[in-house]
């Protein structure tokens, strides 16, 4: 499924966002970066439409993202928040069953193909054995990875990810990453995921869109457009892009 | 869980579920005129058949219909209303303290069940004007605290005022209210079911029904309104009015309480959490169970008021004295999270 983004605007009350002009395809991951406060996390909810977005503003092959109903905006479009707040403690299964809300009448419960598919995208993360556990015994990747377990519960084409890697060790910060383009390859789904490490980013994704107060400062292929000059604009920092075994590293 | 966990589990839940239909038969011989098991059955008989049962002394149908069975009926509907209202609500706000109190229902509808009774008198239904009250002061207290619903502190700051502004609103009734009304006020406003009566039941009966039947279906869906307002939207929620449905029913089934039997203290906050330290968090379980719970609490605590003491101590006294306890006794006894 193909994005395209026309004309985005967003205001908070000290912060606008302005995005115009992008597209993102099937089966790509495009990672976004930039400074704190550039504005990637409301970039994100606004495509997934989590904060409200105006008419003619967004298209999802070319359907306008506003005239969705919320249901049928979340089977299309799956959100991978960056935290999860476990008020009630519920097991890991009931909460990746919750994915499939959008198909499920407010009034019914989740049949057996719902809890079918729970139980598929709760494999496909690796987490079979722990559908009886509660959430507040797993670990922050496990818990980033029950995450993305019931956005894919959601079998929604497009996945939006925030930061699914802040406070991993590098080995879960790699796992979830190698999840991530597994599901482009494999699953052809598009997705957008925002992320802090530079090196991470342009290894994993197939093109980038750097961010800086609220703006698209550029936006292309991963491999072209990451260098030095740019990175030293968009971070207003000295930096240095250097090519090792192939990969590239941010000296700083 | 393991198998046999889950068996056990099951088989607690079929036990509590079962338990207020135990209860209601055993409420119904309890009081301060004897009536035994088979006394009781044969009266309920010889309604159904008038001609068995003509050696039974007339007392005992007039204390089971006219009575008791009235009583029996509202202290399960109070029961189950307060403790869903208590758990739906604090799915819908994401926090295991909120309920119908905090939100300032409880005290709207008593303010306007109070109004009610001071100035339209016993004729006119209190349910109407306590709906109404409960619907303004839930309305204001969200209002007032704005998109920060689900930031508790300013919910709980605003509850608090608007509980403190119906309360005062009471005392004015009260102070209009004539020496024979208020005494009965007073009363009720503790929390009374002694005054129960067919009347009330027919109104107040089919409203809780009604919302109770609304939240039973919505109960999965609680699962997912309990997760923050932005990932409940990103999973297809409309997360705006669904929640209106449920404070809604709610406000209802309050209302309809608390309109004829007064504030019953801390039932709506304590059976949740009794029923998710047992049975986990899954509101699947946690609204039958805790509307299970909470006819089989109310049921127990007025079967104890009407056995111990040839006085009635109201039961929403009875219930915050005898409620809390246990509650600190369970929080501290069970050492996992369970919320």
């Amino acid at each position: 499924m193909n994005i395209k983004v026309v004309a985005l605007e967003f205001a908070y009350p000290k912060f606008s966002l302005r995005v115009g002009g992008l597209a993102f395809e099937s089966a790509k991951v495009t990672a976004i970066v930039g400074p704190n406060g550039a504005g990637k996390t409301t970039f994100l909810k606004c495509i997934g439409a989590v904060l409200p977005v105006a008419k003619g503003s967004l298209f999802i092959d070319g359907k306008d993202i506003a005239s969705l109903k919320s249901y049928e905006r979340a089977r299309l479009i799956g959100y991978v928040p960056q935290e999860h707040d476990t008020t009630f403690n519920y097991s890991v299964s009931d909460f990746v069953l919750m994915g499939r809300a959008a198909y499920i009448s407010p009034f019914a419960l989740p049949s057996h193909e719902d809890a079918k598919a729970a139980s598929e995208a709760l494999d496909f993360v690796g987490l079979s054995g722990f559908a009886d556990r509660a959430i507040s015994e797993l670990s922050s990747g496990e818990r980033r990875l029950v995450l993305i377990a019931r956005a894919l519960a959601q079998r929604s084409e497009i996945l939006l990810m925030d930061e699914p890697t802040t406070f991993l060790d590098p080995k879960h910060e790699t796992e979830v990453l190698e999840l991530v383009r597994k599901l482009a390859v494999e699953m052809r789904k598009t997705i957008l995921v925002t992320l802090h490490s530079l090196e991470m980013a342009v290894q994993y994704s197939d093109q980038m869109v750097f961010m800086k107060k609220g703006e698209v400062v550029a936006y292309g292929k991963s491999a072209e457009i990451f260098e030095d000059s740019l990175l030293e604009h968009v971070y207003d920092m000295k930096i240095k892009v250097i090519e090792w075994e192939g990969r590239k590293i941010v000296l700083r | 869980m393991s198998g046999k966990n889950h068996s056990r589990a099951k088989g607690l839940a079929l036990f509590f579920l079962v338990l207020p239909f135990f209860l209601f038969f055993v409420s119904l011989s309890v009081g301060t005129y004897e009536i035994s098991p088979r006394g009781l059955l044969r009266t309920a008989l010889s309604i159904v058949s008038p001609a068995s049962g003509q050696d039974l002394p007339a007392a005992y149908r007039d204390i089971l219909v006219r009575i008791r069975l009235p009583r029996v009926l509202l202290a399960m509907a109070v029961g189950a209303a307060l403790s869903v209202s208590g758990a739906s609500l604090q799915a819908l706000f994401k926090n295991p303290l909120v309920n119908e109190y905090i939100l300032g229902i409880s005290s709207g509808a008593a303010f306007g069940a109070a109004l009610s009774l001071v100035f339209l008198g016993r004729a006119f239904p209190p349910q109407v004007a306590g709906f109404v009250f409960a619907v303004v002061a839930v309305g204001a207290v969200l209002l007032i605290s704005g998109k920060a619903e689900s930031h508790f502190i300013s919910l709980l700051l605003t509850g608090i005022i608007v509980t403190a502004f119906f309360s005062a609103l009471l005392s004015l009734v009260e102070f209009f209210a004539s020496p024979y009304v208020l005494q009965a006020l007073f009363f009720w406003l503790m929390g009374s079911l002694s005054l129960a009566s067919w009347r009330d039941l027919y109104i107040s009966l089919p409203l809780v029904a009604i919302g109770l039947a609304v939240l039973y279906l919505l109960r999965w869906r609680l699962n997912v309104l309990s997760m923050s307002d932005e990932e409940a939207r990103s999973l297809g929620v409309n997360v705006r009015r669904e929640k209106i449905v449920v404070i809604a029913s709610t406000t209802l089934i309050t209302a309809a309480a608390t309109s004829i039997v007064g504030i019953i203290g801390w039932l709506g906050f304590i059976v949740p959490h009794l029923v998710r330290m047992m049975f986990g968090a899954d509101n699947r379980r946690v609204v039958p169970l805790s509307a299970a719970v909470g006819a089989s609490l109310m049921l127990i605590a007025d079967d104890i008021i009407r056995r111990v003491s040839s006085f009635e101590i109201p039961v929403g006294i009875f219930t915050s004295l005898v409620g809390i306890p246990i509650f600190l006794f369970l929080l501290k006894k069970t050492r996992k999270v369970w919320l």
